[in-house]
């Protein structure tokens, strides 16, 4: 049965156990770094200053001027 | 008091042999209790294998998110000591080299102290090439002290006591300190006077046109 297989490859032994938990805390920091960060830049889009900086690169000096 | 305790006894083996305080095993085994059927409240299909892992899976999430946790915090505590972005930003200086004419020194500040950087000619290239090392306090050789010999970026601090060395001057065209009269060569190398050591050179690194000190 599948059931008893994961148990003897990851549970079984804690070391296995906790070495697997630790291994994947890693990968799931990184892939939850990512996706929050993916999930924020695609909420905020056009008001990062990613977005905002080509924005005054296109027209800067204009802008300028307009302020002074 | 021995009254009492007799008829203690007395009662305690009455007691006895009509219903049990303590229970045992050897007694237990011939209990009369019955176990009720749970038959009705168990899943059908049970798989100890499969609630065990179950089980096992959760425990380990748990541990996984704690410790993810808990290494950001750690992570967070050891970046809060690292320098923050406007201090890196003040410990780096740029310099535009395509201004800097050959046979030209140039003096900027990177961190509170003098740089000097000097655009050098081939004839003071081979020159700082030609010295001979038993000649020299501080045996450096020019590719030592350069990353391009073409250009010369060091700290204007003499080593003796930290004056600011006067540049295009001294016994060997190089710098001159002028406190107590030490005499670097066209590499920046100690040749005459009190100054032990040569003129320091900080990290740098070239970036096309550009020059980052620091």
């Amino acid at each position: 049965m599948a059931f008893s297989t994961i148990y003897n490859v990851f549970f079984k032994r804690n070391s296995v156990f906790v070495g697997t938990v630790f291994a994947a805390s890693f990968v799931f920091q990184a892939a939850f770094d990512s996706s929050v960060t993916a999930w924020y830049e695609a909420h905020n889009k056009g008001k990062l200053w990613k977005d905002v900086k080509l924005k005054l690169a296109e027209g800067g000096d204009d802008e300028d001027e307009d302020d002074e | 008091m021995l009254g009492l305790r007799s008829s203690l006894k007395g009662s305690l083996r009455a007691l006895n042999s009509q219903s049990r305080l303590v229970s045992s095993s050897a007694i237990a085994a011939k209990s009369t209790y019955r176990t009720p059927d749970f038959g009705d409240y168990l899943k059908e299909k049970n798989d100890a294998d499969k609630s065990r892992s179950y089980a096992y899976f959760m425990v380990g999430s748990l541990g996984l998110l704690s410790s993810a946790g808990a290494k950001s915090t750690v992570e967070t505590f050891i970046t809060s000591m690292s320098a923050s972005a406007d201090v890196l930003a003040m410990a780096k200086v740029e310099v535009n080299l395509a201004a800097i004419p050959e046979g030209k020194n140039v003096v900027v500040k990177w961190q509170g102290k003098p740089v000097f950087i000097r655009h050098r000619t081939t004839g003071e290239v081979d020159e700082a090439n030609g010295v001979d090392m038993s000649a020299l306090k501080d045996p450096q050789t020019d590719a030592d002290r350069t990353k391009n010999p073409e250009w010369l970026v060091m700290l204007g601090i003499c080593t003796h006591l930290g004056c600011v060395p006067i540049g295009e001057s001294g016994d060997f065209g190089g710098w001159f300190c002028p406190c107590h009269g030490s005499h670097y060569d066209i590499s920046g190398r100690i040749r005459k006077g009190p100054a032990p050591l040569n003129l320091e050179i900080p990290e740098y690194e070239f970036d096309g046109e550009k020059l980052i000190v620091g």
